[in-house]
């Protein structure tokens, strides 16, 4: 072998140290790993909806990975736990969940998740981001469970004062809701327009309170009242089927007053149970969150980019949206956690810290949801709080209104 | 005054569904002892072969209600083939523990089947309420009470005055004994839970006419309940009243008490009543009082 040789193996073998060295960190990047733990209910009242809200978070978890997160040299696991929306079932998967995953955060669906881990999460500093409005029960300091958008109560407050000054005049709007004692959320729900109602008479005149059961029998005698105390608003907030009965006994006292939905129980989802969209023209669904029309929005872009290149299968309705939103705002959240920390030891009281030292930016949601700015007062952002109104014209889902604000509505 | 009577009315008829199921209670009751904790889900088993005849199927409602009748029966008569026939003999505490098995199983099943989602489920009584002046009535309400005094009356005469219907109430006494009398067991109890599956199946098409349907709708197991117990679980007259009584009771709370304290009394008031019967009656009003000579 000549000395020529020699120094071209020798340069060689420089060569490949110097590549080997140039990747190492890079692989040293690729290996952070970190769970989440979802918790589901694909068997319980919202197993009609779970599947396509699962889809949702699912896919922005794969795009966050196959993007940012192979920037940032981080993959987040995933795994779903059934829940059966039940408080129990929730509190005693808990302990195997904390055990098995050891989960940065937990990316929950409801009321259960929330009376069920509010007490133990602080203690295991993992924090829990939901997908559905807050919970007035849950609006206390230095939480450790965040919605991205404010209370329901919130929400149909917004709704209702857009629409008294759709109306036009000086009369408070008269208002009916429509709530059950199934889930502590239901009530929650009721309480917190009633307390609005009573501290604001010249805006929310609240005709009735009814509580029913989450598939009521037969509820003509109960809209009748409602017919009869003059509703020009009916608040539901519960589920589909409650809807669905509501307008039967609306359609048997031959009146037409407006129903409001949330997210959960939206107009695509309470329309088809009552046999088509159709059925629900001049109704409404309000919430903190984009609406799923069939206008060309940012959402509705970054959607369609779920569904081209990242296997979403979820039709473009608000529970995908809702889905959607939840695993932006996680992953914009860990994303602040490891620019703020770095992708090593990422902790889940590292990632509740990233949430308060910044703000969300609508940008970073597509749109989805308003730009979040968390504090420590409350599970939810309490300044530049916005609702999103949708209706349905001519059978199809539209935009009634955007970036409608939300007054201030007092603690309960 | 008007609007109270109203109430009273659309309180009775309401009681008068939740009879009607609570009969597929009594019949299985009285035909084996057995308390069905699965009668809900048998609701829901009838509104989804309902379901699936008319809007999958596309059948006219004159083709599939009597289909899903005979279906509903076969799956009953499945059901007892399958979990119950190998029990006979054995303590009716068995039986009782495989219908909350079957409760389990039965979700589950429809869940696999079906899927989750909310589906309407068809008209099959007019929407159009009847208008008695400023009165009110809800017309499946009221097709389906005509509809369960029909079935109180014809099944209190097959049990009372038919042969199968008295074979029935000897096996309900005692299986062995029974058998020893030459009365087939299994027969009975079979005819007990088809009877059970087509009386679920009527109670769904009442409860559910142009509502929604999911497996929430099991539900009305629970709420028939109390008037199973309250009438006695042994008699069939006794559930038409004890399903009024009830019916007008959550209907009055509903409708004028829950507005002044802010809640939900009405979805307790049937519970409430039937602790009240139990505390003073435990066979409830028109249960059989079973005197044991020693």
């Amino acid at each position: 072998m000549t000395y020529q040789s020699n120094r071209g193996l020798r340069g060689l073998l420089a060569a490949a140290a110097l590549a080997a060295a140039a990747t190492m960190p890079l692989k040293a990047q690729a290996e952070e790993t970190y769970n989440l733990a979802l918790l589901s209910d694909f068997s319980g009242p919202y197993a009609d909806i779970m599947p396509i809200l699962a889809g949702g978070r699912e896919a922005v978890f794969t795009w966050w990975n196959e993007t940012r997160g192979k920037e940032l040299g981080v993959t987040l696991n995933y795994k779903n736990y059934e829940t059966r929306y039940d408080a129990a079932q929730v509190a005693s998967l808990w302990p195997g969940i904390k055990s098995e995953l050891d989960p940065i955060a937990v990316v929950g669906l409801g009321g259960p998740d929330v009376a069920a881990l509010s007490e133990r999460l602080p203690e295991d500093k993992i924090p829990m981001f939901m997908a559905t409005a807050a919970y007035g029960f849950a609006w206390q300091p230095d939480a450790w469970i965040f919605n991205p958008r404010p209370t329901y109560s919130h929400e149909s407050v917004g709704f209702l004062n857009w629409m008294r000054e759709q109306r036009g005049g000086d009369e408070p709007l008269k208002v009916a809701i429509l709530a059950s004692e199934a889930s502590p959320a239901y009530v929650d729900m009721a309480k917190g327009l009633e307390l609005y109602a009573e501290e604001h008479p010249e805006e929310i005149d609240l005709v009735e309170v009814i509580y029913t059961e989450v598939q009521p029998t037969d509820l003509t005698g109960q809209m009748r009242r409602v017919v009869r105390a003059g509703a020009e608003a009916l608040v539901i907030q519960t589920n589909t089927s409650i809807v669905v009965a509501a307008k039967r006994g609306l359609q048997a006292n031959g009146a037409n007053i407006p129903i409001m939905v949330s997210s959960h129980n939206g107009l695509p989802a309470s329309g088809g149970a009552l046999g088509g969209l159709e059925q629900m023209e001049g109704d409404f669904e309000a919430y903190g969150m984009a609406i799923a029309a069939d206008e060309d929005t940012p959402a509705r872009q970054f959607y369609k980019t779920l569904v081209a290149d990242y296997g979403l299968e979820a039709p473009w309705n608000v529970v995908t949206a809702m889905g959607v939103s939840q695993g932006l705002y996680t992953v914009t959240v860990i994303d602040h956690a490891i620019e703020a920390n770095g992708a090593e030891g990422l902790t889940g009281e590292m990632v509740r810290e990233a949430l308060f030292a910044k703000p969300i930016t609508t940008e970073e949601t597509h749109g989805f949801l308003p730009t979040l700015s968390f504090t420590p007062e409350a599970p939810f952002p309490l300044e530049g709080l916005k609702v999103n109104v949708g209706t349905v014209k001519d059978g199809k889902i539209t935009i009634g209104a955007t970036g409608v604000d939300v007054p201030q509505v007092e603690k309960w | 005054m008007v609007y109270f009577i109203n109430d009273i009315i659309t309180g009775a008829l309401i009681g008068l569904l939740y009879s009607l199921v609570a009969m597929g209670f009594v019949v299985i009751y009285r035909a084996s002892k057995v308390f069905n904790f699965a009668q809900g889900e048998l609701v829901i088993i009838g509104g989804f072969i309902v379901w699936f005849t008319t809007m999958q199927a596309g059948l006219s409602l004159w083709l599939s209600i009597p289909l899903s009748l005979v279906l509903a029966g076969l799956v009953g008569y499945a059901i007892e083939r399958i979990f119950l026939t190998k029990l006979i003999g054995e303590s009716v505490f068995s039986m009782v523990m495989v219908t909350v098995g079957l409760l389990i199983l039965l979700r589950g099943l429809v869940l696999l089947v079906f899927g989750p989602a909310v589906r309407p489920f068809p008209i099959i009584f007019p929407l159009k309420p009847l208008f008695l002046g400023d009165m009110l009535i809800p017309m499946n309400l009221l097709i389906g009470g005509i509809i369960t005094i029909v079935a109180a009356v014809g099944l209190s005469w097959f049990f009372n005055r038919t042969r199968s219907g008295l074979r029935m109430t000897a096996v309900a006494e005692d299986h062995v004994v029974a058998s020893s009398m030459g009365i087939s067991v299994k027969g009975s109890i079979a005819v007990a839970w088809v009877l059970g599956a087509i009386l679920s199946t009527i109670g769904a098409m009442i409860f559910l006419s142009g509502k929604s349907l999911t497996f929430l709708a099991s539900d009305i197991g629970f709420a028939a309940l109390p008037v199973a117990l309250f009438a006695g679980l042994e008699s069939i007259g006794g559930l038409i009243l004890a399903g009024i009584i009830i019916g007008i009771a959550q209907s009055l709370t509903t409708n004028y008490l829950d507005p002044l304290i802010g809640g939900s009394l009405g979805s307790v008031v049937p519970y409430i009543i039937m602790l009240a019967i139990l505390l003073i009656r435990p066979t409830g009003l028109f249960g059989w009082r079973t005197i044991e000579r020693v």
